[in-house]
């Protein structure tokens, strides 16, 4: 233990004796943790509104629906269970939250146009905190129950059929025998959405109302559920999956989205690559530095052989003063990247490019997301990798002949 | 007891296209408590031999005893464990380490051999003492002049007690004051603690210091003179 | 100057594991930098070019307003015409005139809101790919019969196939009753489900007769050769456009906003992670040339004795970084075109581009494409903030004191 107290001093001193050398690189190495941590926050933090965001829709981690339903989402898929078996069996599974829906293509009519959109009958307090419109922030009111009356449509939507809150329109869709279904409705309230298509695309109505509308009984076309974490839905699944009989097609967001729940995957292998490419880029610099820093040294190294120190113990030297160097230059670098996300945490607004996230999926203000996972991660490639980027020149330290070394000639 | 014996020892380098010999069938034998000076012109093989009995370059043939126990054929770990505990070594130059103080290369055999701190620590201030550098234990070596950095290599050579200190050409760089104190130094350490000394040299003063002198010429030993009597 | 340069070539390979490694990390980025741009050009370019190609055509003349509104009665008066004098003018077939309108489409079992289309079936093949992407029967051919083409999806959901016979319902461009039987005669598969899902397409004809619209359309489509001749295109087609109409040419910056927009968030993230490794390089140059120059030190304080002076000892040293950075670009611009070239001719593909490729009109397998400015650009941004870095150990060298050098070991 000895031996390490003197690599460790030794190695200190070396890392300082030549500081301009040393600031340099260590500065490289500053940024370049930087740049792997802060780019990924921001990556990370897109990929995880964009998730959130789908799930809202959807919305929930698990659905259940009739097996023909995904591919053809018709009234006549309905769910075989009832609303009050399904009730019955979920609301003591214990799930964060759970609601049963009607989701059917339908034609809203102003007076003016007509649009396709899908009619969503909800049950508004069940759904309000899986759902992506903020119940408080509808002009007019959202719906207060699942009997409901009125109807809430999307701010675009009413612009495109020139319509208000508080006018009459007209809904219409097919019922199970393939007869028109339709009403009038009165537009109770406009909700905003950050995606501009959801307002002309998503009609939320009462579930009953539908039901009755729809002549479906208190039948629905899915249930769905919320977990608590979105990257691990196995647990929920399975859960799910114990509830309902053979009958019906539990999916799993992932499924569902098959866009994002590529996009989840592709972007933490992609966080991965960028931290390995940024390594490789400083252990360019690391290399050359410790090589550098060990042909400077080739006499001191041969007399430290000659006086006995084991070849092994110059290797230890050389790794510790790189890892010493690294060490130094992850928390000076995780401390910036903090330093710099913390201030961004409330939204780095992208409006410029607003439609164009739109059509990746995300929204036009970004939030960073620093994870405890992602900088563990960046840490750990920079000292791993930096430990093996190391060891050829501390080998080849370890080589010297002492003889040769001392009487080396520059 | 014999410190050292060199039997028929033979090493050769290739320079070019020519062979040259730095050891040409070369015995010698050093009692303990000897001091001995090798000269010889440069390239004459004094260094070569000097870095055979000190277990730093392996003879193509011939055997070194080291008191009594053979270590031409020794491992390489061998070896740098007799170089930690049982020779010291003074270069010369760049002799000591730049980052640590004196005191510290002093200390830095012994810590490397696993000597608590407290021993290490009171041994090295006596010895720095006992060379002349006294108060000057936290200088590095930049702050140090020619002759004070030796004066800490010898320290170091000797603070662990070793049987045997091997010096080449240690006041080559030194100015003839400086030179005389090493000499003295040298002296004093032979015949207060019986350390053998074996040095090569080509300064005359050191030479004139020596017990014995052994001449050598091309690998060879022409000349030994006992000088006793000085 | 030969024996400048012959000095700077030799001074690099005092230290040659030196000089590699600083090469070595100008080539690692350089290859990074030409596949990586590369692979984005030519995916932007096929994103682009597909999304285009599918339906929206590279420009469209509209009435004023309709791109931001989209109401039926925001039409292009006499469309046939127009899109025949613009045919004519340009004395191009890429030109083709459409109506659209809302409908109710119905099937015996169901029913789907979708949007129509009335197309000029002689002309729409010329700028849209949908007409060559029908998979069942075939597509349009006459320019009044009943007959329509819709998208898989639509079909899947509305339970029929080609022969069976749709019904739509809608409203004329007056307000009106609009309703017609049609036989489905194709169904196509462009792969993106938007289109796939909502689109039917009938005879211009036929549309106008039973929406009412008389003679009026929405849109007339019309493509360049090349989507870089499109901005004089434009200019030439707005000229040509009557003046007393409130007609305008609207690029597919306009009618696809999201595409371009995509496009440049996708750089901007791109430029920043191109950033961090040009200043990585950057300073691993500026670490060898500072020590490199610090380490000569002594040997300067004699050049300049001898009457050398410091100006020319600064450019010795840039020529230095000039020459490792033109190795380092020679080698990164060679072995980076070579892996791209080689993996544009075997195709690339990173598990999960199928899904992702899908929404932005791509395939599941690129072929990037190696162009000059692929090539160059980013090795010769690496070559320049290299020559930055060593800025600084040049001006040091201006700085040099013979004797005080001198005296350094």
């Amino acid at each position: 233990m000895n031996t390490l107290r003197i690599l460790t001093m030794l190695a200190w001193r070396n890392l300082w004796r030549n500081h301009r050398r040393t600031l340099i690189m260590l500065g490289a190495v500053v940024i370049g943790v930087w740049a792997m941590i802060f780019m990924t926050a921001l990556t990370m933090g897109m990929v995880n509104d964009m998730i959130e965001d789908s799930i809202s829709v959807l919305p929930g981690h698990v659905q259940v629906h009739h097996p023909d339903y995904l591919d053809d989402p018709n009234i006549t898929n309905l769910l075989p269970l009832t609303d009050d078996v399904i009730a019955e069996t979920f609301e003591s599974a214990g799930f964060l939250a759970w609601a049963t829906r009607i989701k059917v293509p339908a034609v809203l009519s102003s007076e003016r146009e007509s649009r396709g959109v899908t009619l969503l009958g909800i049950d508004p307090q069940r759904e309000e905190v899986m759902s992506f419109v903020d119940y408080g922030a509808v002009e007019g009111r959202f719906l207060d129950g699942p009997d409901d009356a009125g109807l809430v449509i999307g701010r675009k939507l009413a612009e495109t059929l020139e319509t208000e809150l508080g006018k009459r329109v007209v809904l219409m869709s097919q019922d199970p025998d393939n007869d028109i279904a339709d009403r009038g409705f009165r537009v109770v309230g406009l909700f905003s959405a950050d995606v501009q298509a959801y307002e002309e695309q998503y009609v939320f109505a009462g579930k009953k109302t539908v039901q009755n509308l729809l002549r479906v009984g208190d039948r629905v076309t899915a249930i769905v559920v919320l977990g608590d974490d979105y990257r691990n839905v196995e647990p929920v699944y399975e859960k799910v999956h114990a509830l309902v009989d053979d009958g019906v097609t539990v999916s799993r967001w992932t499924e569902l989205d098959t866009y994002l729940g590529t996009m989840l995957r592709v972007m933490d292998g992609f966080v991965i690559v960028w931290v390995i490419i940024i390594f490789l880029a400083l252990s360019f610099g690391l290399v050359n530095t410790l090589v550098m820093a060990v042909f400077e040294r080739v006499r001191e190294i041969g007399l430290m052989l000659a006086l006995g120190m084991k070849p092994s113990s110059i290797l230890g030297q050389i790794v510790i003063e790189s890892m010493m160097l690294l060490v130094i230059g992850l928390a000076i670098g995780n401390l910036l990247a903090w330093a710099s996300i913390k201030p961004l945490e409330s939204g780095i607004d992208v409006s410029v490019v607003a439609e164009g996230m739109a059509m990746m999926g995300a929204a036009s203000v970004l939030y960073p997301q620093l994870r405890f996972e992602d900088v563990i991660l960046a840490n750990t490639v920079v000292l791993i990798l930096g430990f093996f980027a190391s060891l050829s020149p501390a080998w080849r330290a370890s080589r010297f002949q002492p003889i040769e070394a001392i009487t080396k000639v520059n | 007891m014999t410190a050292v014996r060199c039997v028929d020892l033979c090493k050769t380098y290739r320079q070019g296209d020519q062979d040259i010999k730095a050891l040409d069938h070369l015995s010698m034998e050093v009692e303990d408590g000897g001091f001995v000076c090798l000269s010889s012109p440069s390239g004459g093989g004094k260094t070569t031999l000097l870095n055979a009995i000190g277990g730093l370059d392996k003879p193509d043939s011939g055997e070194v005893y080291i008191a009594g126990d053979r270590i031409d054929n020794l491992s390489k770990g061998a070896l740098a464990e007799l170089r930690l505990h049982r020779i010291g070594f003074v270069f010369q130059a760049f002799n000591l380490i730049p980052v640590l103080s004196a005191r510290e290369n002093v200390e830095f055999v012994m810590q490397v051999q696993g000597v608590p701190a407290s021993e290490r620590r009171g041994k090295s201030l006596e010895i720095l003492e006992e060379v002349g550098l006294e108060g000057l234990e936290d200088r590095l070596p930049s702050e140090m002049s020619g002759g004070q950095q030796q004066r800490v290599a010898v320290a170091r050579a000797i603070v662990s007690n070793p049987a045997l200190v091997l010096a080449d050409e240690p006041t080559a760089n030194l100015d003839s004051k400086t030179a005389d104190g090493l000499i003295d130094l040298f002296k004093h350490l032979n015949e207060h603690h019986g350390t053998t000394f074996i040095i090569a040299t080509h300064d005359q003063r050191v030479m004139a210091y020596a017990k014995r002198l052994v001449r050598m010429l091309d690998g060879r030993i022409v000349e030994e003179i006992d000088q006793n009597a000085a | 100057m030969n024996l400048v340069l012959r000095l700077a070539w030799r001074n690099l390979w005092r230290q040659p594991r030196r000089t590699w490694l600083t090469t070595g990390a100008m080539v690692f980025s350089n290859v990074l930098l030409v596949f990586m741009i590369s692979l984005q050009f030519g995916m932007y370019r096929l994103m682009i070019e597909n999304s285009l190609q599918a339906f929206t055509g590279h420009m469209q003349v509209q009435a004023r307003g309709y791109n931001d509104d989209k109401k039926m009665r925001q039409t292009v008066p006499d469309i046939v015409a127009l899109a025949n004098d613009l045919r004519t003018e340009l004395g191009s077939d890429e030109v083709a005139a459409r109506a659209t309108a809302f409908a109710l489409a119905s099937s015996e079992d169901r029913s789907y809101g979708i949007a129509v289309f009335g197309v000029e079936p002689q002309f729409e093949p010329n700028v849209s790919s949908i007409p060559g992407l029908v998979r069942d029967g075939r597509y349009l051919d006459s320019n009044d019969a009943a007959e329509i083409v819709i998208g898989a999806v639509l079909a899947r959901n509305l339970r029929v196939e080609v022969g069976d016979e749709l019904t739509l319902l809608g409203s004329g461009k007056d307000g009106s009753f609009a309703a017609v039987v049609a036989d489905v005669v194709g169904i196509f598969d462009s792969g993106v489900a938007e289109l796939d899902r909502t689109i039917a397409e009938m005879p211009l004809g036929l549309f106008q007769d039973v929406f009412y619209m008389r003679g009026e359309g929405h849109q007339v489509a019309v493509n360049a050769p090349r989507l870089g001749q499109v901005a004089e295109l434009r200019q030439r087609v707005a000229g040509l456009l009557p003046a007393e109409q409130d007609l305008v040419v609207q690029d597919w910056d306009a009618l696809l906003p999201g595409l371009k927009q995509a496009i440049q968030a996708d750089i901007s993230s791109a430029v920043f992670m191109y950033g961090v490794l040009v200043i990585l390089v950057a300073f691993s140059v500026l670490n060898t040339q500072l020590m490199s120059v610090l380490e000569r030190t002594h040997e300067f304080g004699i050049v300049l004795a001898l009457g050398l002076k410091p100006g020319r000892l600064g450019r010795l040293v840039m020529l230095e970084t000039a020459m490792m950075g033109t190795i380092g670009l020679l080698i990164g611009a060679l072995i980076g075109g070579a892996l791209t070239a080689w993996l544009g001719v075997q195709g690339f593909t990173m598990p999960g581009m199928d899904e992702m490729g899908a929404k932005f009109n791509l395939p599941s397998r690129l072929h990037p494409e190696v162009t000059i400015a692929s090539l160059l650009s980013g090795p010769a941004v690496v070559f320049l903030f290299s020559l930055l870095a060593s800025v600084y150990p040049a001006l040091r060298l201006r700085r040099l004191h013979p004797v005080e050098a001198m005296r350094a070991a």
